[in-house]
């Protein structure tokens, strides 16, 4: 999937759980998770079934343990999708 | 090394829906899903664990230099209604749960009866910002005053793993503590001051 458009779509995932404004505006690749999106880590594993819902993959605990940042999201969806084609 | 963690449990309702598909299942252990499915109270259980999950993690983060997500590699087992551990790998980690109608507060440590002292507070639920600086005013208020350092010279800055530091004067302290704070409630865990000061 297209970079850009990987990170929008992750972008209005996160948007609802994200407690600094600032970070958000300036999400990119290196974006964390909790140390700049200031997301509870309860609310991390609404992301993760958001993003498994959105794009209808299964994150299983092994791929979850990096997900701490924008990039490692963008990796782990498109090896799924790629799993799947 | 200590760690702590806060839920407001107001907070946590408004926050997270527990009962969504998968939340459950991806966050806790069998043991862990029994413990609930059993308990009375099953949203005090439900954070219990996770906060017994959270403080250990801050410890186990400094022991290994690996930050991961992965709720259910930290597994809790209670001894009572209070007292309870996490095993995450080999690490081992002795909880206390202060359970109430408000919040849920847990201290982690390595040994059992480490010389600590935690202060739970209220603080207004505004922004995280706002939040996160009323715990750091709070730490060090209290430090200034047990060590008789002016408190315009304590710093207190993350390291890479998220961990807080204290420092006077731009001097590391060495003085190990935890932070936490959820909606309206915050607190820090921090070595007894008092055995330094004398």
């Amino acid at each position: 999937m297209d970079k850009e458009a990987l990170i929008a779509s992750l972008k209005t995932i996160v948007k609802p759980y994200i407690q600094d404004e600032n970070a958000f505006n300036n999400l990119n690749e290196n974006t964390d998770f909790i140390a700049d999106l200031k997301i509870n880590s309860a609310n991390l594993v609404d992301i993760i079934l958001d993003v498994e819902d959105m794009y209808d993959i299964e994150i299983d605990n092994d791929a979850m343990e990096k997900m701490l940042t924008v990039k490692a999201a963008m990796k782990i969806i498109n090896t799924k999708l790629n799993e799947q084609q | 090394m200590i760690g702590n963690d806060i839920v407001d449990l107001k907070q946590a309702a408004a926050e997270s829906n527990w009962q969504r598909k998968g939340f459950v299942t991806k966050i806790f252990t069998q043991t862990e899903q029994e413990y609930i499915s059993v308990a009375k109270n099953k949203l005090a259980t439900l954070w219990r664990l996770w906060s017994m999950k959270e403080s250990a993690y801050k410890i186990n983060v400094q022991q290994t230099g690996k930050r991961f997500f992965n709720p259910k590699k930290l597994q809790c087992t209670f001894f009572n209604d209070t007292k309870g551990k996490v095993v995450i790998n080999t690490h081992h980690y002795y909880t206390v749960s202060d359970v109430n109608t408000a919040y849920i507060y847990t201290e982690a440590s390595i040994k059992h009866n480490e010389n600590t002292k935690s202060t739970c507070f209220k603080i207004k639920n505004n922004t995280y910002q706002t939040q996160h600086i009323s715990c750091y005013n709070r730490l060090k208020s209290e430090v200034s005053k047990a060590l008789k350092l002016e408190q315009n010279h304590i710093t207190i800055e993350k390291n890479s793993f998220g961990v807080p530091k204290l420092f006077y004067n731009k001097i590391p302290l060495n003085l190990s503590l935890s932070i936490t704070h959820h909606g309206s409630y915050g607190a820090y865990i921090i070595v007894n001051l008092d055995s330094i000061n004398n």
